[in-house]
């Protein structure tokens, strides 16, 4: 996100944003490592615990993504940079690949290796780059302080 | 603005299409039976072919079609999801009123939901834990006398009379009862004859088979997975045909890879077992036919490494060559996803010429195809002991023609003291008695 003053940004918004938006990215890291897992051993406990991962992923994006969607294209339209676009974008593809994989993850047994895995590193290397992306903007802008 | 919004629309319901593409069959069964099925490719799906009518059960008066020169009666209505048959000498029928025990866990996304579709079709109505005994009233016509004859039974399916010795099998044991001519109630508690693979029940029915001299009990136990996804360590013993010792009630596998052979019979012009067995889901609205075939002793019918003997399913990680190469390629392809649930053996019965001799076997239907298929009974026809011809269409009906409401499902088979066939009913909870047509 953008760190110009936006005077419309509600505080509550921006602090469930901040709660919830690390979730699904923590959650499609660890669906790619079970997956990674899985591939090697064929233990199916790892496919489970991915195919739960990314359930649970896509749930706790609903919120954040909304707010995202909101501020960057209304509340704060004035005031988006072209880095808050970039980031709404890939995180929307994030999130459509991780629905494909919901459903791919929902296959039995090996039949979800490899395109699971594959979907995985994508939905997890877009968001990886939308949070890069942000990052370096706040570096740029002399925002080098983590909140 | 308005653009933005229209464009993640269209993305989301690219997604949603996606998701819901699902193959329709292009086999029809009857295509797909016999010893030589065409087997087209496995497919991966996002989401499976999957079609699930709507249990609704039997209006008054209605019944299901028979073909031409029989004709159907209710004679038993208002079961518990009555699910297997059994005659006793004196001409009792003994009916096992049961479900699964609903103790296997839910460990994926996926079984939340498919559990509630699938249940949508009344298969998963609640069983009576219990067996009841018809008796035929001396008057003609009309439903027979009922009696709750043993209660407190844990998913009954399996039921067979050895001497004065009645063997249950529950789906985790066999459990035995004293039964003398006449009963029409067991109140002596059950004794434990055998125990059963009872981890999980993902498959709960225990086929029951005594052998003609009443020395084995032979056990069909399904698979514990559709393919492997719940680990092989719950595989053990399971998918198998187990032999029960009688005097020492000690068991060894006497076949296996049959992912779940749902009924055991003997084949009577050569003595030998024969078994039904359901296939695998998930590959195909056209994968994989169940089956009809004789179970030879140490015979490894593939599950869960292939099918049809040496087509290799890839779901199965890590594979075994040594087992695919020994697989045997089962006798009588009927279908796919018919869900093979009644087989009964019949050599001389109360129905027309032409079926005489031959198998009747009832087809539960499955969620796992589109269109329908099974929902009904059929016979197949068997020269020199070996299955021949088509299967034929006896019982049908059991679901309207638009395909969205279920009225009954066939399951249990057998054949009554005066030759006329018996089957349980799991969604309309009744028994229906098929019979020549009287002239």
């Amino acid at each position: 996100m953008s760190v110009r003053p936006k005077p419309r940004r509600s505080i509550v918004a921006e602090s469930i944003y901040g709660l919830l938006n690390p979730i699904p990215f923590g959650c499609f890291v660890a669906a790619l490592i079970f997956d990674i897992i899985y591939s090697e051993t064929a233990v199916m406990l790892w496919d489970k615990g991915a195919a739960w991962l990314i359930v649970f992923g896509l749930l706790f994006s609903v919120v954040p993504r909304f707010i995202n969607l909101t501020q960057v294209w209304v509340t704060s339209r004035l005031t988006a940079t072209r880095t808050d676009k970039l980031d709404f974008w890939l995180n929307l593809f994030a999130i459509v690949v991780a629905i494909v994989n919901a459903f791919v993850h929902s296959r039995d047994a090996y039949a979800v290796v490899p395109t699971g895995l594959w979907l995985s590193v994508c939905s997890v290397l877009l968001l990886s780059i939308g949070n890069i992306v942000v990052a370096v903007e706040r570096a740029a802008r002399g925002r080098y302080i983590n909140e | 603005m308005s653009n933005t919004v229209v464009r993640c629309v269209l993305a989301l319901a690219l997604v949603a299409a996606l998701g819901g593409c699902s193959e329709k069959a292009s086999l029809d069964p009857v295509q797909q039976s016999g010893n030589a099925p065409p087997l087209p490719m496995a497919q991966d799906f996002l989401v499976p072919p999957m079609q699930v009518p709507i249990g609704v059960g039997w209006a008054q008066g209605q019944s299901p079609k028979v073909a031409p020169g029989l004709k159907i009666e209710k004679i038993a209505s208002g079961l518990m999801h009555p699910r297997q048959l059994y005659v006793l000498p004196n001409g009792d029928v003994l009916v096992a009123e049961s479900n699964g025990p609903g103790a296997e866990p839910v460990t994926t996304p996926k079984q939340l939901i498919a559990n509630k579709v699938k249940n949508l079709s009344g298969k998963g109505g609640k069983g009576g834990n219990r067996i009841t005994l018809l008796r035929k009233k001396d008057t003609a016509g009309g439903e027979w006398d009922k009696h709750v004859f043993i209660e407190h039974l844990h998913s009954p399916f399996g039921m067979q009379l050895i001497g004065e010795s009645l063997y249950v099998a529950n789906t985790d044991a066999i459990v035995k009862f004293p039964y003398h001519s006449g009963d029409t109630q067991i109140t002596a508690p059950g004794v434990e004859f055998a125990d059963l693979p009872g981890t999980v029940n993902h498959h709960w029915t225990k086929a029951l088979l005594a052998s003609p001299d009443g020395s084995k009990l032979y056990v069909g136990v399904g698979s514990n997975s559709n393919v492997t996804e719940n680990g092989l360590e719950v595989e053990y013993r399971r998918a198998v045909v187990l032999e029960v010792d009688v005097a020492t009630r000690g068991s060894r596998i006497y076949a296996s890879g049959i992912r779940n052979p749902t009924g055991l019979q003997w084949e009577p012009q050569t003595g030998k077992l024969w078994a039904i067995a359901n296939e695998r889901d998930e590959i195909g609205a056209d994968l994989v036919p169940d089956y009809l075939t004789s179970v030879q002793e140490g015979g490894f019918y593939g599950w869960p490494y292939s099918y049809f003997g040496q087509i290799v399913d890839r779901r199965v990680e890590a594979q075994r060559p040594d087992l695919v190469a020994k697989a045997i390629v089962p006798d009588y392809a009927l279908g796919s996803h018919v869900a093979a649930l009644g087989l009964w053996f019949s050599e001389k019965n109360a129905l027309p010429e032409k079926y005489q001799g031959g198998a009747f076997i009832s087809e539960h239907g499955s969620w796992d195809r589109s269109p329908l298929s099974g929902y009904e009974v059929v016979h197949v026809a068997f020269q020199q002991g070996k299955p021949v011809g088509k299967p034929e269409t006896i019982v049908s009906g059991f679901y309207s023609a638009d395909e969205k409401k279920l009225f009954g499902a066939p399951v249990g088979l057998t054949e009554d003291q005066d030759g006329a066939l018996l089957i349980a009913d799991d969604v309309g909870n009744t028994v229906w008695r098929v019979t020549a047509e009287s002239h």
